[in-house]
């Protein structure tokens, strides 16, 4: 039996959280630092943990069943850190597309239970997006792959070690002549070292990486603009005008998080003047219902409508005067030429605090010209850096020479570490073909997808909380990811699998990377090495930010040769990202499937938007099957009709569509866009075929009602009017004319303020809501039904009369905690009660499921277990329960609680220091995971609590204030900030 | 003496009472008939149609109680549906047995008596039916079942006596118990006349055990009508309570389209005006079969048309002074379910039907053609009925699928098991008639006998001609 060891250094802030490190060295006074570490040993301390979590889970679960079979072992000497009940946080990192998001992942009893942000990490400071959040489920996905296959039968680690080293004998006599790497984006230093060693072991060996959302087209961008690969950095807190061409900076996806937070400071009105978002773009987008002006175009016309306002800026700059014909080539018709021309005057204005802000689906011209522009403008809000990824090309393109190559029978061993090509490249590569004709293809896989169907050896992947690695984050920072369990599978991680082919492949990928920056760094490493870890990432590793020079006269150039803007009326299809699940990765996450698209609020499926106008031309309706063809085969579609969205287009999201053997959660929903992908076009192109197929499908919308009806419920203001409208809101915060005297709060007083302001509907929230209150997914069936589970929703509301491109304004809407909460009096059993801090509580095993309450509620925030949703929940997937929280049986209704269990574990460790709460110390899931701080929680009685200041604030109101209820939670106007020019 | 009668117009005088020369010995006879005869082919058909019915609702009882409530179509928000609808159907169509048996037994309407038995068991099978929902509906039955009531739990939780749910269950089973009693003090000197015309032994004990030893003295005949008066009394506030406390289910709410002031009495007039409705639907075949024409004549159907018409009339003022409410308070949630929703909501309709139904059918009745010719009687109450229930369709389904954020508005499609629950009441409950009829005299045979000599005694004539006397 394996020692019990201590956990590393205590923590070093009262929220306690370190890394969690593998060598094992004994309590602090003895250990010898910069000791190395011990041969590993797969069981350690942290099997035993994890042991010990499960069974106490199993345990837990499984009431007065019979103990389980495993033999289970006690603390016979309990680790000083740990004490059974309390969690411990430890750093780690989640890395999508090869740039790293800094997260605190917190374990309970060696169970990884939720992932937070890591408030020190550049990557995130704190918040953490939805994609990053799922991390969790997909540890615990009972459907991994848990078995290295070869031929598709079930084989051994070190069979395929030993098949490896054969293979790597001969490919090093060819000097690996046919060997071909075909990886994730990537930033990770060991990678890019271990790269770097097989480059020199097998010279002729070849390596690309694939994304189906590469980022190829910034770096191409760059090139033309600097004459070398440069990535943006972002920095909205300088920012005064924003130009989002295409650009979804406001939705939390991965490397967006810091510029939410920053954009968010300057749309509070408290901050001083308010900075101004223009957005053009051909779909709504997070961004879009965000922006004060949006101009929506077809995705061709998009990158014309840049270039000419480059053209315009040109009479404006001096800089730029030499861009002056691109206005004459690239005319724009009366609405988007009005826009372009109060952008230009706008963004000239703001000066320093100018940015345009290009996405990466866009083609290189434009960022160039963005480059031009920012760099003209001397903006401050974004500077020119080296790329963290090892290769910048991952696109199409990339795979093209692959697949040639494939098919010219000149690739012996092809060994694949990116996501999944099989399915996300575009159809007309046939990727798929091109593989059956490698005789020997290796694929790294956290599921039995479709690209394992057609490889030889199949490697599961270690889920990033399971291995060690390293990667850099969006600005270059050196991030660590750490496990936090023994792998629940077997498999490896990709270190794991480049080192087989260095004849390493039985050291570990700790060893390895310990090594690795044991080498690199070697000056005080024991001590370093020990903060790092604790710390998540290595302080001062960004890549500085540089200026180099505009190549105006190469712009220039490749504007010339982009032709003027077709105007024929085909229409076109535009492939976006999915805000759920990317690429397609996240499918087998049942809390991102279930997550309602921030914008169309559509679960479980992709579908294809258009605008109303274009609907009603094509004749139609929501929820309509369509095939939609482009050069091939068609896809076969549902419609949903999406206002805001440009003319003439449709939209669909990647992801969809799914085949794979092993991901029965996501397998058959929606549809492939794919067919619709080519290799030369593989975000947009005209001569779509729109074909209705005369059938029809239910869609599970979780709002299917857009308009305020005139009610207010999200107030929506302008910077000019907010003197009034804070006199007009006056109404809706008075106090309560009553005969009674209310209840007294002499302790504390929880309260919530939630700022539309700054919320821009990411709906990360809502994953965190998710995650910490064990809330059960329910299925594209039951959402259909209006059954969903989620405590906390995000509401969308279209304003103005413009169906084509309305206003939008969204709302987190949870439980409002009422003073005189409408649900208490009339439940008959006294199930939901109010607490003496003001929480309007819910006792579970009290309910017996009337559902009065919800009926009475008028925010409709209350939610019923209609079946037993958690029945069928696996024993591993009961591991992701948060065991401070109750899972609730069937026939009971559930609601938002404030978090009440993070209050009473602040209460209880604040009562042994003999001292109140502290602001901010008690902090609610969703306010923890808000990218932009629009949720405060705190204490209403004490005078400096920020949520105090905001219910004082003069955008303050309460939600439906007419009926008396008194919530807690209080709502501050969004404010906007528009272009009077364009009024 | 036919000088002082009063020369009425023909048209004005009333159907009589009872038809034909008739003594206690042709009415006992004509009147029990059915009990002693064996079971018709037509009996014997309804019954296994009934007892089919009654299976698929214990079937649809079954499924929700092992699966949830996920099985009906509730959702968040319309958290009541058919569970509530037929809940509140029911306990109103139970409204007319109390009403005939206790206010018009107050009110020395001489019409009740051939028709009080029906009412009263068809009150009893109606609750029994309508008390199957609220429990069926939780989402827990098995605790909803004993949590609901007072009881003194070691850990001290008591109900919360601020809920209107809370009121119900004391509303409800009061109101059972004394239906329960009141019929069944009614039927005790019935049993002892089966008793003693019974040809069989094992019938002569059945009955004997239930007739409680009536014998029929004065002295018996004395305490029982003064007991009969007293539980009368007793069952009168209830007619007004029960409905008015389901009524406050809804008006007790903040939601619009429940939280109503003038749902009380509304309610109690609908209540009344479904229970009449389905009396009629249920005697006007039976007496026809059971060869009961002579006792509940044209004339017993004619004022329940009437009293159909009046109740109908107030709801009628019901639905629009809730428009008018909703229109005055300038409420917007208000204007926007009365206005909005109702009449232009998907759920429009239904709202129609409603109107239809429950308005414009009654209006018939103003005709007194309508009022005596039976298939006008019945089809107008079956669409009475089918009014009133999508009537609380209308207030339950409608008021909760659009309410206050718009973002929560949902529709709500109900599934077969929400199908299956009301068919299935419908059949229990006709089985149980069916049993009642077969059992039991279907017409109070002591109090029609004693009817009978009344009239008699006033020579015959008719009461109007009796009463100026």
């Amino acid at each position: 039996m394996p020692s019990l060891k201590s956990f590393p250094i205590a923590g070093q802030r009262q929220k306690l959280w370190r890394g969690l490190d593998e060598h094992g060295a004994p309590p602090a006074p003895s250990r010898e630092l910069g000791a190395a570490p011990p041969p590993d040993d797969a069981t350690s301390r942290r099997s035993v943990l994890q042991l010990l979590g499960a069974s106490a889970a199993l345990a837990s679960l499984g009431g007065c069943l019979k103990p389980p079979d495993e033999k289970i072992l006690p603390y016979t000497r309990q680790p000083p850190e740990v004490t059974p009940g309390n969690p411990l946080h430890y750093a780690t990192a989640a890395v999508i597309d090869g740039r790293a998001t800094g997260l605190l992942v917190t374990a309970n009893e060696g169970r990884p239970t939720k992932i937070e942000g890591n408030p020190d990490h550049p990557s995130s400071r704190g918040a953490v997006g939805p994609l990053e959040q799922a991390e969790l489920l997909r540890l615990y996905d009972p459907q991994r792959l848990g078995v290295v296959q070869h031929l598709g039968q079930p084989s051994a680690w070190r069979d395929f070690l030993q098949a490896t080293a054969e293979k790597a004998r001969a490919l090093r006599d060819s000097r690996g002549a046919g060997l071909r790497f075909l990886m994730e984006p990537g930033s990770s230093p060991l990678v890019g070292r271990l790269r770097q060693r097989l480059a020199d072991t097998y010279p002729q060996a070849k390596f690309s990486s694939w994304s189906a959302i590469p980022l190829q087209q910034i770096h191409d961008g760059a090139q033309l603009a600097y004459g070398a690969a440069y990535e943006v950095r972002l920095d909205l807190s300088r920012a005064r005008v924003v130009l989002s061409l295409d650009s979804d900076l406001l939705a939390a996806l991965p490397g967006t998080l810091p510029a939410m937070r920053d954009w968010a400071e300057k749309r509070d009105p408290a901050n001083g003047r308010l900075a101004r978002l223009y957005a053009v773009e051909t779909n709504l987008t997070v961004t879009g219902m965000n922006a004060d002006h949006r101009l929506r175009l077809k995705p061709t016309h998009l990158h014309r409508f840049g270039l000419a306002l480059l053209g315009r800026l040109a009479a404006q700059v001096p800089a730029l005067s030499r861009y002056a014909p691109l206005q004459q080539r690239f005319p724009l018709p009366p609405e988007s030429a009005k826009f372009a021309d109060a952008v230009a005057k706008d963004l000239v204005a703001a000066g320093r605090g100018a940015l345009v802000s290009v996405g990466p689906r866009q083609p290189p011209v434009l960022h160039a010209a963005a480059h031009a522009i920012n760099a003209a403008l001397g903006s401050a809000c974004a500077a020119a850096a080296r790329p963290v990824l090892h290769d910048t090309n991952a696109g199409p393109r990339t795979l093209e020479q692959l697949v040639e190559e494939m098919r010219g029978g000149k690739v012996d061993t092809l060994v694949i570490t990116a996501w999944n090509p099989v399915y996300g490249a575009p159809a007309d590569l046939n990727f798929s073909k091109a593989l059956s004709q490698v005789p020997y293809s290796v694929y790294r896989s956290l599921y039995l997808d479709e690209t394992a169907d057609r490889a030889t050896w199949v490697i599961p992947s270690l889920h990033p909380l399971e291995s060690w690695g390293d990667a850099r984050a969006h600005d270059g920072t050196v991030t660590f990811i750490q496990p936090l369990i023994s792998p629940l599978y077997s498999g490896a991680s990709e270190v794991e699998t480049l080192a087989a082919f260095l004849g390493e492949g039985d050291r570990t990928a700790y060893t390895q990377l310990r090594a690795f920056w044991e080498s690199e760094r070697p000056d005080h490493f024991a001590l370093n090495w020990e903060k790092w870890l604790a710390d998540g990432f290595i302080g001062g590793t960004a890549t500085p930010p540089e200026t180099p020079a505009v190549r105006h006269d190469q712009i220039l150039a490749a504007a010339m040769q982009v032709a003027p803007a077709d105007s024929s009326a085909g229409i076109e299809i535009n492939i976006v990202p999915d805000y759920r699940v990317w690429d397609g990765r996240f499918g087998n996450v049942s809390w991102l499937q279930e997550l309602p698209d921030p914008v169309t609020k559509v679960t479980w499926e992709n579908a294809a938007l258009l605008a109303p106008d274009t609907a009603r031309k094509l004749g139609l309706r929501q929820g309509d099957r369509v095939d939609l063809g482009l050069r091939g085969p068609p896809a076969h579609a549902t419609v949903v009709i999406a206002p805001g969205h440009a003319e003439d287009t449709i939209t669909a999201s990647l992801g969809y569509g799914r085949r794979g053997a092993g991901e029965a959660l996501c397998r058959g929903l929606g549809f492939d866009t794919s067919p619709l992908r080519h290799t030369d076009a593989p975000w947009f192109s005209p001569g779509l075929t729109v074909t209705p197929v005369g059938k029809r499908a239910r869609l599970a919308q979780t709002q299917e009602h857009h308009s305020m009806e005139g009610r207010l419920i999200a107030a929506t203001t302008t910077v000019e009017k907010l003197k009034e409208t804070g006199e007009e809101l006056a109404e809706s915060r008075a106090p309560l004319l009553t005969a009674y005297p209310g209840p007294a709060y002499p302790g504390y007083r929880w309260g919530m303020a939630i700022d539309l302001s700054r919320c821009t509907g990411c709906s990360s929230c809502m994953v965190a809501c998710v995650a910490e209150n064990n809330i059960p997914m329910v299925g594209k069936e039951q959402v259909a039904l209006s059954r969903e589970m989620h405590w906390l929703r995000v509401d969308r509301y279209f304003i103005g009369d413009d169906t084509g491109n309305p206003g939008v304004v969204v709302q987190p809407l949870m439980c409002v905690h009422c003073e005189y909460a409408p649900c208490e009096y009339v439940c008959p059993v006294n199930a939901t009660v109010h607490s003496d801090e003001g929480l309007n509580e819910m006792i579970y095993n009290r309910c017996v499921g009337t559902r009065y309450c919800s009926n009475n509620c008028p925010y409709k925030v209350r939610r019923f277990n209609f079946f037993s949703y958690t029945s069928d929940y696996t024993n591993t997937e009961k591991m992701a329960f948060n065991p401070d929280v109750t899972v609730r049986a069937r026939g009971v209704m559930e609601k938002c609680t404030y978090c009440v269990q993070r209050i009473e574990r602040a209460r209880i460790e604040t009562r042994l220091q003999d001292r109140r709460i502290r602001d901010g110390e008690v902090l609610t899931a969703c306010q923890q995971a808000c990218p932009s701080g629009a949720i405060v929680f705190g204490d209403l009685n004490d005078a400096n609590a920020k949520v105090r200041r905001l219910h004082e604030d003069e955008r303050r109101y309460d939600l439906l204030h007419e009926l008396g209820t008194r919530p807690r939670t209080a709502y501050l106007a969004r404010v906007t900030n528009p272009n009077p020019e364009l009024a | 003496m036919a000088e002082t009668a009063i020369a009425l117009p023909p048209q004005l005088i009333p159907p009589p009472l009872i038809e034909g020369r008739q003594d206690d010995g042709t009415l006992n006879k004509s009147l029990n008939a059915y009990v002693w005869q064996p079971p018709q082919r037509g009996w014997l058909a309804l019954f296994l149609i009934g007892l089919a019915g009654t299976g698929v609702l214990f079937s649809a009882i079954a499924i929700t109680v092992a699966r949830g409530i996920g099985m009906w179509g509730n959702n968040i928000p319309v958290g009541w549906a058919f569970g509530i609808i037929n809940f509140v159907w029911w306990i109103g169509i139970g409204h007319a047995g109390t009403l005939i048996s206790a206010i018009l037994l107050l009110f020395q309407q001489k019409w009740r008596t051939s028709i009080n038995r029906f009412a009263e068991a068809m009150t009893l099978f109606a609750v029994m039916q309508a008390g199957l929902f609220p429990i069926l509906h939780t989402g827990r039955p098995w605790f909803a079942i004993y949590w609901l009531f007072p009881y003194p739990s070691t850990n001290s939780i008591w109900p919360q006596f601020k809920s209107p749910l809370m009121w119900d269950v004391f509303a409800v089973s009061t109101y059972f118990i004394t239906s329960l009693l009141f019929w069944y003090l009614g039927l005790i000197p019935d049993l002892a006349s089966l008793r003693d015309s019974s040809s069989s032994k094992r019938a002569r004990i059945a009955y004997g055990i239930f007739a409680l030893g009536w014998r029929g003295s004065a002295r018996h005949w004395h305490h029982y009508k003064i007991a009969y008066l007293l539980l009368a009394g007793l069952a009168t506030p209830l007619v007004l309570s029960v409905h008015t406390i389901v009524s406050w289910d809804f008006a007790l709410s903040i939601l619009p389209g429940w939280h109503t002031t003038i749902f009380p009495p509304y309610f109690v007039a609908g209540a009344v005006f479904s229970g009449f409705a389905m009396v009629m639907t249920l005697m006007i075949p039976a007496r026809r079969y059971m060869k009961l024409k002579h006792v509940i004549t044209a004339r017993h159907l004619e004022s329940m048309a009437k009293v159909m018409l009046l109740t109908g009339l107030i709801v009628f003022y019901g639905y629009l002074m809730e428009h008018f409410a909703a229109w005055y308070s300038g409420n917007v949630y208000e204007e926007h379910v009365f206005f909005s929703t109702r009449p232009r909501g998907p759920y429009a309709w239904a709202y129609f039907t409603q109107m239809f139904c429950n308005v414009v059918v009654p209006q018939m009745f103003w005709t007194r053609w309508a009022r005596r010719n039976v298939w006008t009687l019945w089809i107008g109450s079956v669409l009475v009925n089918v009014g009133m229930w999508f009537e609380r369709f209308n207030i339950v389904v409608t008021s909760l699928h659009q309410d206050f954020i718009p973002s929560n508005w949902a529709m709500y499609y109900p599934t077969w098991v929400d199908f299956s629950l009301l068919f299935g009441t419908i059949c229990f409950f006709g089985t149980l008639f069916l049993v009642f009829l077969k059992f039991i005299p279907a017409v109070a045979t002591s109090e029609v006998k004693e009817l009978n000599h009344e009239l008699h005694q006033g020579g015959g004539l008719s009461e109007v001609e009796g009463a100026h006397r």
